[in-house]
């Protein structure tokens, strides 16, 4: 999370003199001290990312806003931080995943800094252009356009280790049913030894389930054994969609 | 009283490292085709695909695609694989072979094993196929993260984690206690304070390490240290530089924790051409627990 902070330190630093130098012009409360501001940053992350479910009519309160979301800015740090938001559920970099919603360590760094720096809205000529919004949040949708139902055909659900009988083309991987809050790993061994990670799940919230599509499809020959699926969970292994 | 502050806040901007620029952060620097927002230049011109004029632009932190394969397959511990990280666009998914220096190298890779017990820090190649290259040799089974830390040219930097897995016995995640214990590295002692002394999630930690003997320290790949922060169950993984370091014996951080975890943090400093690892374990709770 370096990066950025190291390419805001010189403007805090010097904000900070500013603001020892001028008490009596600043107000009491938010000091200003990072470059990254809603109408930046900010709003650019929470549209593709956060505004899907986060707007009017959708499933959650609006974030659309700089007004709505500043008295959320210390919650949303936590939630992002704890990664209980998005609910992607998976682990980033075990399995790689084309509808992929978890946030970047560098978004995750601009949104800590924007929280704890004082949330400012910053200048209206950097909003992104509200004619592209529509575009932006179709491409934040959950499921990457594709739903558990438009792969049922030919899936395989399975429980505990299982070792496929015939090849399979794995296109992702739907959690059925898996505990509340677990932490699960399932790889797949192949019949040559090797080992291939394919999803993470921690803390895992049904209510938030949804399907993990891989960025590319992955053959798994006969005697791949799939395993690390704890008691009493159940995980559906999805074949490509049929066209 | 005032004056005095200031001058000191003075002092601290004056002994801080010069921050390496991003471009997100500055609209000139980079140009980008409004018709092909994926053609992307350093350097105003046409785009090379409709030849538009490119114009400034602000680069939206979009993430990359890291792919890492290994050979030979299966991985066996103790026996010499050849890492390939290739790197494709967001867009079209097509081959990334132009890179931006980023603290001497063009791609950092950092190696951790689940146990926490290996660590390294080191710069896979660019080669012929515009693939980045290493060879290691994994000392034992069980997970590993990778970490890959570069800069496309035209995006913003990138950071990206990877997981390898040894076959063999797994290896079970650790249990770290607080270990701010003075470590001896190669010709260096470090020691290790934290403001707050109990790190809270979510809050800014600074880390004040002091090495000892102090002359002699040197900067390494551009800073005068590294830092990698890892958790235990190693889902957060951050690189760090030094937030106030001067070439004297005081060097600080400053860090973010993510969670209320346990986190081992691995600083190095060069000396004398030598280069020190040493790393400290550091429980972080959460506010008011």
């Amino acid at each position: 999370m370096s990066r950025t902070r190291r390419g805001v330190r010189s403007f805090s630093l010097l904000f900070g003199v500013l603001i020892v130098s001028l008490p009596t012009l600043v107000p009491a409360h938010d000091i200003i001290t990072t470059p990254v501001t809603w109408n930046r940053e900010i709003s650019r992350i929470f549209y593709s990312r956060c505004v899907a479910c986060h707007r009017e009519g959708g499933t959650a309160f609006s974030l659309m806003e700089y007004g709505e979301t500043f008295p959320w800015r210390t919650a949303i740090k936590e939630e992002i931080l704890e990664r209980r938001m998005p609910p992607w559920g998976g682990v980033k970099g075990f399995g790689d995943f084309r509808n992929d919603q978890a946030l970047t360590p560098e978004q995750l760094e601009l949104i800590t800094s924007w929280s704890q720096g004082g949330s400012p809205e910053g200048e209206a000529k950097d909003l992104p252009a509200k004619d592209k919004l529509d575009e932006m949040i179709k491409e934040s949708a959950w499921y990457g356009g594709a739903t558990h139902a438009d792969h049922q055909p030919g899936e395989i659900v399975i429980k505990g280790d299982f070792k496929l009988t015939k090849a399979f083309v794995l296109d992702g991987l739907f959690p059925r049913n898996v505990p509340e809050d677990s932490s699960v790993q399932i790889i797949a061994e192949f019949p040559d030894g090797r080992i291939e990670p394919l999803l993470w799940l921690d803390q895992y919230k049904q209510q938030f389930a949804h399907v993990f599509l891989l960025r590319a499809p992955l053959e798994l020959p006969a005697g791949t054994v799939v395993t690390g699926i704890p008691d009493g969970a159940s995980i559906a292994l999805l074949p490509p969609p049929k066209e | 009283m005032r004056a005095a502050l200031l001058s000191l806040i003075l002092t601290l901007v004056a002994v801080a490292q010069t921050p390496a620029p991003l471009p997100s952060q500055n609209a000139g620097d980079v140009y980008i085709c409004p018709m092909d927002p994926d053609v992307r230049s350093n350097n105003p011109g046409k785009c090379s695909r409709c030849g538009m004029a490119l114009v400034a632009g602000l680069p939206d932190p979009v993430e990359y695609h890291l792919d890492l394969s290994v050979t030979p397959r299966p991985i066996k511990p103790g026996q010499p694989a050849s890492l390939t990280f290739a790197v494709h666009d967001p867009w079209k998914n097509r081959p990334v072979t132009n890179f931006q220096v980023v603290h001497e190298k063009l791609f950092h890779m950092f190696v951790v094993s689940q146990d926490l017990e290996v660590f390294v820090h080191n710069h896979p190649t660019l080669g012929s196929d515009g693939n980045f290259h290493y060879d290691y040799v994994f000392p034992k089974s069980g997970m590993y993260r990778v970490l890959g830390d570069f800069y496309p040219d035209g995006a913003t930097p990138q950071l990206i984690a990877k997981s390898l897995i040894v076959p063999g016995q797994a290896l079970k995640p650790v249990a770290l206690a607080r270990d701010y214990s003075p470590k001896d590295a190669e010709n260096l002692g470090v020691e290790l304070a934290t403001e707050p002394q109990q790190p809270i999630s979510g809050g800014k930690t600074q880390l004040m390490f002091r090495v000892k003997p102090g002359d002699g320290l040197e900067k390494y790949l551009g800073a005068w240290g590294h830092m990698l922060v890892a958790s235990a169950d190693l889902i957060d993984m951050i690189h760090e530089h030094p937030f106030i370091a001067d070439g004297g014996p005081q060097v600080q951080f400053n860090v973010v924790f993510p969670r209320a975890k346990s986190y081992r943090v691995w600083v190095q400093f060069q000396r004398k051409g030598v280069v020190n690892t040493a790393h400290f374990d550091i429980p972080v709770k959460e506010l008011g627990k």
